[in-house]
Formats: C-alpha cells, structure tokens, sequence
C-alpha cells in the first residue's frame, strides 16, 4: 500500500543560497497523526508547501498516495485540505458564506452543499456562531472556521501548518478534540507543523524533528523518549563562583568531569541546574555527587526525571532558539 | 474537468464580491463621490466655456462615459489590494492549493472585480441623468455600454494583480496605483478629443485600452455612433486576453 506521504531527498534553496531544505527522506503512514516539530526556520512550512503543490522543490521528489507532487499536482490538490499559518477566510463575511464559498471553489455538488456545511459546522462546533461575520470572532473560532472549511471536502490527506498558534489553551484543547474525532470517523491522515512538543506528544502518532532542513530523528513520542534511553538526574547546584577568579570555570569544571564519567552518556549544564543523562539512575547517583563534591560544588538539591519530548527536542536540536529567522 | 473547475472558482469569486458588497456598501458610495463632482462641477463648469470642441455635444455629457469609466477603473486598478491583503493572510496560498487552475483564480478575481465596477457605475448613472446628460434612448445600446465597460474593467483589474504579484507591499502597490491611474485617464479621450493633443501624448493615447473603452461607451451611451465600434471592442478583447495571459504567469511569483 502507497504511504499517505514519502519525501526522498527533497531540498529546497530560496534565490539560489538560502537552503531551507536539505535533503529531507520522511514516510508518513494513512490514517496516521504525522508532527513534524522544529524551531523556527528549520523548514516546517516550506516543507508543507512543498507536499501542498504549492511550489516546487529544488531537487528530490515527493509523493502523496503514489501521486507525484511536481508532475501531478493538479490530482494531489483534489486529494488534500491545508490549513496555512496565517489566516485564511474572509473577514467581511459570515462564516456560513466562508464555507459556501469554499464549498463552491472545492466543487462540493449543489445537492451535498448544505449538508456539508452543516456537517463541518457542526464538527468544528460552530453552528451558533455561522451566521456572524468573521471579524467578530475569537482567535480559536477563526482556526476552528479554516479546519471547518478543509474539511468540506473530506480529505484524505489534512495539512496543517501550526494549527494552534497564538490560541489559548482550551482553544487548543477544542481545535484538537474536533481533529481527532473527525481523523476517527474519516480516517483521514494528518500532517502537522507545530513546535509546541506537548500537542505532538498528545496528539500524534509518529513525530519527525526537523532542523535546518534536515530530519535529525523520527519515530512515535514513546520510541523518540526511549531513544534517549535514559533517565535525567537533575542537580540544582549552588556554584557561586566563589574560586576562579569570577569567571564561570567551576561549573564547565565540573561538567566535564561529570561528563568523564563512564556511565554518563551527556550532561548539559544551564544556569545553575545540571542534566545529567543516565541508563540507570540509582546506581549512578552516589557517583555523580562524589564527582561534584570533590569538585567542590554544593548541591541544593537533587530530582529525577523520566525524558519528556523537550528533552528528546533539546538533545536533537540543541537549543529552543536555534532557528535562523522563519521564512 | 478543468475547464470546470476553473468556471466554479470564478463563479465563486463573483459570488464573494457581491456578498461582500451586500455587508458593507460605504466604499461604493464613497467612491461614487469624486466621479459625480467630475460631472457636476467641472462638467457643468467646462459646459459654460465651450472651449474644447466637443461638436454639437453638450460637454458634461462628452465626459460622462469618460467619468463612468474612470470610476470603475478606479475599483480596477486597486483591486490588486485585496490580492496584496489576501497574500499577507493566508487566503492566497489556500487558493492555490484549490483543484482549480492559477489562471481561473486571476481571471476569477478580475471578472469579480468588473462585476463590482458595474455596480459602480450604476450608482452614478441616475446621478447623470439628473444632471440633466441626454443618453441615447435604446436600452440596447445602455446594456451594451455596461458590457464594454464591464470587459474593460476585468482587463484594468487583471494588470492590477499583474502589479500585485511584483510589487506585494501595500505601500508599494498604493504608490504605483496612484501613478497609474491619472495618466490613464489625462492621456486618453476621456475629457477631451485626442487631436488637441501633442504628438507624444497622442500616441500613448492610442495605446491607451481606455480610449477605445471611451470611444465606444461615448458611442454608445450618447451619439449613437457605431462606427468605431468594432475595432474598440477588438483591441478592448484583445487587451483583455493579453493581461489575463501575463497576470497568471506572473501570480505564482506572489507567493514565494
């Protein structure tokens, strides 16, 4: 059976320098809950641009359902819905003429019109609000109005580029609760751009990470938490800088003789706290406070933690603020 | 199934001007302003002086097809500025990612936008008959009127997403909409006949699609002369499919 989506090799360089993609290879299962996580500028959205037709990639090639976005785009777009960042319904109209537009647009025969309408309507939880003009509704009713009008059609294929930006937690919540019982009915596959880890977390079935154009890890939320396999011990350290005249060696001191250490497979030292990365936590705790004793650091206090997906994206990405600009 | 797809999207267009017409009317009244103090002011005025010879026409009633056509060019020519809206939000790219064809969506936007320049003139249509213009007395011939300037109009909006998809800031577009619009209108036989022109003028003039828009809603709403007829409406078409042709090779530029 053909993959809702597989990308081999895709690059994409804007104006000749600028490489937003670099070689991208991803398979995305039907039916199947597809994140794609990364920091700004990693190349989400150009990615979903990409398997949206909408323009075409440098080089390397990309298929939905076995159709060729380049060569058969015309018969990709009859298969997909997309929801862009930005907003995309009209303002100064209602949100039923939002969707009898669209409806008219997508080609939805005059026969199901209205039963379209009032199904996605309903779906998205809009019914009470249909015949208001757009540009009197709220942050989350907008998007729940730009789902509504992707799922006109049905698709089997759903894009979604950062559905819940800017929206406020139970916006959230009802944005992704109309999503996945629609996805149960439908079957639909859904391909998100987000980089909020805990809706892909929540939310999806298989998660790539992406980073300056290139996928640096993919798998389920538990095999990508597994991956690390390890626990975190986390020491809140009280390192003043009381020796090495004012610089801030003690803490790389110790990093590095932590870091020495056999068991330990990383260690990432943030202001005062210290994340130590370890198979077996219990074993290697009386090893690690040795270490920072004889390095002459106090420990305030010592936690444990099982990896979340902020850890996996922190390991493979480096740091919540890498990205080069979004495009 | 293209062709079919491509005719709903534009349907579909028209649909949403009109829809967007019916919530809020204020810009079309506004905009139907500065074309009735054309006619009542300086139409009545230049009537007293007698000096551009205009024939045995009254002169508020040689400008009115000009005044006409100037106020929905004007709803034309900035139309490109819902495109440049419509690219900063999302609406654009939602389009194109629709099962109908680039140019569907161009010619859809314009067609929409002419049908928007109909509504108005219509508004200032009444107004000139109050001012006393004499129109000819076939209703075949008003209708026709329309229709010229409903083709133009759709041309006009066409080489205003044209200018969209390259210049894509508001600012931008406003600057070189603003540059456009008078020139089109001064060089062409709008206010007056293009003998009384210099040369140079002259020629821009027949290059100008809205002399022969002039020329033939003049023949067709006032004088009753049909004689140039034909070849206005040629080189209004031909005008029309040009634009058309170059505005949706260029509108895949405005979202990248």
């Amino acid at each position: 059976m053909a993959f809702a989506i597989e990308a081999r090799k895709l690059t994409k360089i804007y104006d000749g320098k600028t490489k937003a993609l670099d070689g991208v290879d991803l398979r995305v299962n039907p039916a199947e809950v597809f994140a794609l996580l990364g920091p700004n500028g990693s190349g989400k959205t150009t990615l979903i641009r990409i398997l949206t037709t909408q323009f075409k990639p440098t080089s390397g090639e990309a298929h939905s359902f076995g159709l060729d976005v380049v060569e058969r785009g015309r018969d990709v777009r009859k298969i997909i819905g997309y929801v862009p960042q930005e907003t995309s319904v009209w303002a100064d109209i209602s949100g039923f003429e939002n969707l009898l537009i669209y409806s008219k647009i997508y080609g939805v025969p005059p026969s199901r019109r209205k039963k379209s309408i009032q199904d996605a309507l309903s779906r998205m939880g809009l019914e009470e609000m249909a015949n208001r003009m757009v540009k009197t509704y709220s942050g989350g009713m907008v998007r729940r109005l730009e789902i509504a009008c992707a799922l006109l059609v049905k698709p089997k294929i759903l894009f979604l580029d950062e559905p819940t930006i800017g929206l406020d937690p139970s916006a959230r919540k009802a944005v992704w609760e109309n999503l996945t019982s629609f996805k149960k009915e439908y079957g639909t596959t859904i391909f998100f751009n987000t980089h909020y880890m805990d809706e892909a977390d929540l939310y999806s079935d298989e998660i790539a990470i992406i980073n300056r154009g290139k996928i640096v890890k993919s798998g389920t939320p538990s095999e990508l938490k597994h991956s690390l396999r390890s626990e975190i011990l986390q020491f809140h350290l009280n390192h003043t800088n009381s020796n090495h005249d004012g610089t801030d060696g003690i803490g790389e001191v110790v990093l590095k003789a932590v870091k020495n250490l056999a068991f330990v497979r990383d260690a990432v030292l943030s202001d005062s706290r210290l994340d130590v990365f370890v198979e077996d936590g219990e074993s290697a705790l009386p090893l690690i406070v040795e270490a920072l004793r004889s390095g002459g650091v106090p420990i305030e206090r010592i936690s444990t933690k099982r990896p979340t997906l902020d850890d996996v994206f922190l390991k493979y990405v480096g740091t919540l603020q890498s990205g080069r600009g979004e495009k | 199934m293209t062709a079919e797809d491509s005719f709903r999207e534009m349907f579909a267009m028209i649909e949403l001007e009109m829809r967007r017409l019916r919530h809020d009317r204020t810009e079309i009244y506004t905009r139907a302003i500065q074309p009735i103090l054309w006619l009542a002011v300086f139409g009545t005025v230049m009537s007293q002086v007698k000096g551009i010879p205009t024939g045995d026409m009254p002169y508020i009633d040689y400008i009115t097809p000009g005044v006409l056509l100037q106020s929905t060019i004007f709803v034309s020519v900035f139309y490109g500025l819902t495109i440049v809206w419509e690219r900063e939000t999302g609406i654009l790219k939602r389009l194109l990612v629709a099962p109908a064809s680039r140019s569907a969506t161009v010619v859809g936007r314009s067609v929409a936008s002419g049908v928007r320049a109909v509504v108005q003139a219509l508004i200032i249509f009444p107004v000139a008959i109050l001012l006393g213009v004499r129109f000819v007395h076939n209703p075949l011939y008003i209708a026709a009127a329309f229709l010229v300037l409903f083709l133009v109009s759709g041309g006009f909006a066409g080489l205003s997403i044209f200018v969209a998809s390259l210049m894509k800031t508001r600012e931008r577009f406003m600057g070189i909409g603003q540059a456009l619009i008078m020139p089109l209108f001064f060089a062409s036989n709008a206010l007056y006949p293009i003998e009384l022109m210099p040369p140079a003028l002259q020629y821009i003039a027949v290059l100008n699609p809205l002399t022969y828009a002039v020329d033939a809603t003049r023949g067709l709403l006032i004088s009753g002369d049909l004689s140039g007829l034909a070849v206005d409406v040629v080189a209004i078409i031909v005008f029309d499919v040009v634009i058309f042709a170059v505005a949706s090779l260029s509108f895949r530029k405005i979202i990248e």
